[in-house]
C-alpha cells in the first residue's frame, strides 16, 4: 500500500473514533450520578432555610446547583405520582407548610417512605433553589454512615 | 359583651372560611417542548408549586429553573447556562387572576373552561400573559391544565446562530398540577 494512502486511512480512522469520543462523552453524555457525587456542603436542615429566607440572592450564589448534606427531623414523607418527597418543615405560610423538600432519586423510594415522621435523616440532593416558599432539593439519597 | 363575642365569633367564622378556600400543590407539573426544523426538545418539570384561591380566583406559579429535567445532559447544561442563564435567573413565576369565576362552581365536579389575565416572569423579564384552560373539580381535588406558547424573544432569551434551526421561536408550554384544599 503506498505511503500516502496509508496515512489518508489512518487519519481517517482517527477521526472516526474522535467523532465517537466527542459524541458518547460530550453530546450525548450521561446526567451527573448525583448519588456518588461528594457533597458541597454538610449542614443543619434548618441552617440552609434559614439562609435561603434571610438572602435568596446570596444563598442561591452559594448552594444553587451544588449537591448539600443536610441533616434533620423529617416532619412528613409525600408520595406523589412515581415521586417520593421528604419535607423538612419550619414555617406555616400561604403555601401551608413551608421549609424544605427533596425529592428522592427512584431507587430510594421504598426505603424513605418506611421513614417515621421526626426520625432524624441525612439526605444529599441537589439544590435547585428556593421559590420563596420551600428550598428544594432533587435527586436525593439517604446518607448511612 | 355577648355582642362582642358573637362578633368575634363570626369574623373568626368568615376568616377560616377564606383561608379554607385555597388549594395548593407542590409538585405540579410544566413541560416545554421546542419542534424545531431540525430538532425537538422537552423538558419536564414536576416541582412547581402552584396555589389557587377560589374565592379571590388568585392563581399563582413558581417555577425554578434548575428543577427542569431534559433526556440529554448536555442540552440541559446549555438550557442552564447559555439560554435562561438560571444562576442569574433562577425562578420564574405567574402571577394571575380567573377573568371568568362566574362560570366555574369549584363546589361540584365537573370541567370548566377558564380564563386567566396575569404577568409571567422569566429570564428577569416581566410580561402580560392572558391564557385559557381548564379547571377539572374531581371529588375535592382541583385539576388545572392549559397549553400554550410563549416566544423567546419577549423574554430576551436568544438563539445562537450555530443552533437556529434547532430551537423553535415559540415554544409550547404544558401546565398540569393537581390542587388539594390547605390542611
Amino acid at each position: 500500500m503506498k505511503k500516502w494512502l496509508k496515512i489518508i486511512l489512518i487519519l481517517f480512522a482517527i477521526g472516526i473514533i474522535a467523532a465517537g469520543l466527542v459524541y458518547k462523552f460530550y453530546i450525548n453524555k450521561a446526567h451527573p450520578d448525583y448519588e456518588k457525587l461528594p457533597a458541597d456542603f454538610k449542614m443543619k436542615a434548618e441552617v440552609i432555610y434559614n439562609e435561603y429566607v434571610k438572602d435568596k440572592k446570596a444563598s442561591d450564589s452559594i448552594y444553587n446547583g451544588k449537591v448539600v448534606e443536610i441533616s434533620g427531623n423529617v416532619a412528613k414523607i409525600e408520595s406523589v405520582d412515581t415521586l417520593v418527597v421528604v419535607t423538612f418543615v419550619f414555617k406555616q405560610g400561604d403555601f401551608g407548610d413551608e421549609g424544605i423538600r427533596c425529592t428522592m432519586l427512584p431507587k430510594y423510594n421504598e426505603e424513605t417512605k418506611k421513614i417515621a415522621t421526626g426520625t432524624e435523616v441525612k439526605i444529599k440532593g441537589f439544590c435547585s433553589g428556593y421559590n420563596d416558599t420551600d428550598v428544594i432539593l432533587e435527586k436525593g439519597s439517604l446518607v448511612k454512615e | 359583651m355577648k355582642n362582642l363575642i358573637k362578633l368575634a365569633f363570626i369574623l373568626l367564622m368568615i376568616s377560616n372560611s377564606a383561608f379554607a378556600q385555597k388549594y395548593i400543590t407542590k409538585n405540579g407539573h410544566i413541560s416545554f417542548f421546542s419542534d424545531a426544523p431540525s430538532e425537538k426538545i422537552e423538558a419536564k418539570n414536576n416541582q412547581v408549586s402552584t396555589a389557587l384561591d377560589i374565592t379571590t380566583g388568585d392563581l399563582v406559579f413558581k417555577v425554578l429553573i434548575k428543577s427542569f429535567e431534559f433526556k440529554n445532559a448536555l442540552m440541559q447544561e446549555h438550557f442552564n447556562e447559555n439560554y435562561l442563564e438560571s444562576n442569574k435567573f433562577p425562578n420564574a413565576t405567574y402571577k394571575g387572576k380567573i377573568t371568568n369565576p362566574k362560570e366555574i362552581d369549584f363546589t361540584k365536579n365537573g370541567k370548566y373552561k377558564a380564563n386567566v389575565e396575569g404577568e409571567m416572569t422569566i429570564h428577569g423579564v416581566t410580561k402580560k400573559e392572558n391564557h385559557a384552560g381548564v379547571f377539572e373539580v374531581k371529588d375535592g381535588k382541583i385539576i388545572a391544565s392549559s397549553k400554550f406558547f410563549i416566544a423567546l424573544k419577549d423574554y430576551n432569551i436568544e438563539k445562537p446562530k450555530m443552533v437556529l434551526n434547532n430551537i423553535a421561536d415559540k415554544i409550547e408550554i404544558t401546565v398540569e398540577v393537581s390542587l388539594e384544599k390547605i390542611k
